[in-house]
Parts: C-alpha cells; structure tokens; sequence
C-alpha cells in the first residue's frame, strides 16, 4: 500500500520536468553595453538552445558596426559559449552542469540596440538522470524526443518571425529614403526648370535696352 | 522511500525554477522588456525578487506594462512579488519596466521574471482535472496544442508575406 506514493510523486515530479520545457519567451531587451540574462539549467547534460536577432536597423548604415557579442558564461565561471560580432545567430550547446546560466550581449559601439533572445533549456529523460523506475518506459522517452523536436520548430518560427521584424523594419526605412530621395530629386528637377524658364525670358525681356542707331 | 520522496520533490522544485529568466535591474535607471504580439493572445507574467543577493536589505520594485498605443496595463510600487494578465487588445510591441524605487538600493535588484504567452498559459492541472485525462493522454494533447500553435504561427507568417509584397 506504502509503495505506489513515491512512485506517484515521481511520475507527478516527471510530469512537472516534462512540462518545464513548454515555456516560450522572445522577449527583447535594449543593450546599451552590456545586458545579461540569467537562465536556470535543471540537469548537466540538457540542450541549452535558442536564437537573438538585433530588431534595430539604423545603426548598421551609419558605420562599420561590428555587430553584438554573446557570451554565455557557467555558474562556475567559466565561459562556454562565444559569438562575435553577429547580427543575428541561433546557438545550441551542452550544459556542463547544472545551475545559472549567465547569457551577456556586449555591444561594442555605444548606440543603443533592440536585441530580441529566445532561450530553451531541453530535458529529455533517461536512465542517467533519473531514478529508474518502472514508470520511465519507452513512450515517455519518444514523447519528450517529439517535444523537443517541436520545440526547435517552435524556436526556429520565433528566430524566422523575429528576423521578418527586422527585414520589415529595413524595407519601411529603405523605402522612406528612396522617397525622401526622389522627392528631393523632383524638386531640384521643378527648380532647375523654373531657373531655365526665369532665365530664357530675362534674355529675351523688353526691359534690356539695346543701344539702337 | 525517504530518499525517493525527497528526490521527487526536489525534481518538482527544480522545474519550477527552470521557467523564468532573471534580470538585473540597476539602482539607478529602468530596465525594460518588450516583445512583439499578436492581437487576441493571453499573456500571464509573475515576477519576484531574488533575496538571496540581499540577505540584509529589502528592496522593492516598481512594475509598469504599457502596450503599443501607450495604455498602462498595469502599475505597482513598492512590490516584492506580483503577478499580471492581460489579453492583447492590439498587435504591437507590449513593453514591461522595472525600477528600484525603495529608499535602500543596495547595489542593484536581481528580478525573476516569468513571461508566458499564448499556449505557455494553459493551466493544464485544470484541465486534466476537468476532462479526466491524465498519463500518456495528456501528454500528447499538450503536443497537439503544441502543433496547434506552430500551425497559426505559420498562417501568420504566410499572412505578413503577402502583405508584404502586396505591398512592394
């Protein structure tokens, strides 16, 4: 009677680990410098993947901007991913154990940016992390295998809608220029033609006198 | 038994604290979040304080949430923990704030911060409860509404090209 209780908080425990993996946030932060994000890593071992785009557009035409660097750094310290100078990257790597995750975007020039991150901490279940029991079969390893495989489809649309935002965003500021540009060019246009008119009829105007003998 | 009564809740609470991420809000200055939402989608947040960065001094924060047309969606001061709901009336760019404004700042506030969107809200001991599912049932009606999801997701993709270069 006494046995089946811890088995049933475990499948309760499993169900709760199971489900920490539907959480999904594409939040966006503004990165002056430097702006860390922390992320708690359950199990050493699980999948820490995501993807960051740079929402703002503005600052890459003004200068060689070198684009924004993470770097994702181990409750030890010790730094165990590293990207420089991206615009926009997905990132995908081991835990080497469990803990915070520190996750920095250094912005090397100093105008502010709109960094949009998505993080995932995937867990599949087996016999190494969890204690064995006759509830950990077959269908609840190959259902966490199909939710993590949704779950890359899921990062890959929020990576996909976040880069059509910034490819948006582009377009909308290209196509304000190329206005703003052929305006301009109508109007030196209209000008330089009204300066031609104003000045073929001063040659030809009654007012100039002629000095007639 | 002891040990594997320990082992489940110690696992349970684990996968409590794997759904947020933390931020750092200065002394000084605002810290913000934004992210871009469709209409009609239900987002629910909580945030709270870590205290184990400030084991004498209790900070509090300030929490504003304003979306794109420049409503407040919500407002509270002077708050350790909270939480709020809202479903998007407009799409847009929906941005939350955070700020120190207790008299003892220490040297900054480190805040936890849980944003859950569209499927990531469903409450779905509720559910389970409500329709007598549970086991291997309930798990694969999450990866329906998981599939569901990326279904639309997709539709709203389709829709930004076309008008896209309807546009063009």
């Amino acid at each position: 009677m006494a046995r089946w209780r811890p088995a049933a908080l475990l499948v309760v425990a499993l169900a709760a680990v199971l489900s920490a993996a539907w959480r999904a946030d594409a939040l966006s932060v503004t990165v002056t410098d430097t702006e860390c994000i922390h992320e708690f890593v359950p199990y050493e071992g699980d999948t820490v993947s995501g993807n960051f785009v740079v929402v703002d557009h503005d600052i890459f035409w003004s200068s060689d901007h070198p684009g924004i660097d993470l770097t994702v750094t181990s409750p030890g310290g010790n730094t165990v991913y590293t990207l420089k100078g991206k615009s926009g990257e997905k990132f995908e790597f081991k835990a080497p154990r469990g803990g915070m995750y520190k996750f920095c975007f250094h912005n090397p020039y100093g105008a502010p940016e709109t960094v949009s991150f998505y993080i995932h901490v995937g867990h599949i279940p087996n016999e190494h992390n969890l204690a064995k029991d006759e509830h950990l079969d077959p269908i609840n390893v190959k259902i966490a295998e199909l939710k993590e495989a949704l779950e890359s489809v899921t990062a890959e649309q929020k990576y996909l809608k976040a880069r059509e935002a910034r490819h948006r965003h582009t377009n909308e500021s290209t196509r304000k220029r190329v206005m703003f540009y052929t305006m301009a060019e109508y109007l030196a246009f209209m000008a330089a033609s009204a300066l031609q008119v104003l000045y073929i009829r001063r040659l030809f105007s009654k007012n100039v006198g002629y000095n007639r003998v | 038994m002891a040990g594997a009564l320990a082992l489940a809740v110690l696992l349970a609470v684990a996968s409590l604290h794997a759904e947020a991420v933390w931020l750092d809000v200065p002394q000084s200055g605002t810290k913000c979040v934004s992210e871009e939402i469709q209409s009609n989608v239900v987002v629910l947040t909580d945030y709270s304080i870590m205290y184990e960065s400030h084991p004498y001094s209790h900070p509090t924060i300030a929490v504003k949430v304003t979306s794109p047309y420049g409503n407040t969606l919500h407002h509270s001061e002077n708050s350790t923990v909270g939480q709020f709901a809202f479903t998007t009336a407009e799409a847009g760019n929906y941005v939350a704030c955070f700020w120190v404004d207790s008299a003892e700042k220490g040297s900054g506030v480190s805040v936890n911060l849980d944003w859950k969107i569209g499927i990531a809200t469903k409450d779905w001991d509720a559910i389970a409860k409500k329709e007598k599912i549970e086991g291997v049932e309930l798990e694969l009606r999450k990866l329906e509404v998981a599939v569901q999801a990326i279904h639309q997701n997709l539709i709203y993709l389709k829709e930004r090209q076309v008008v896209y270069s309807t546009s063009l």
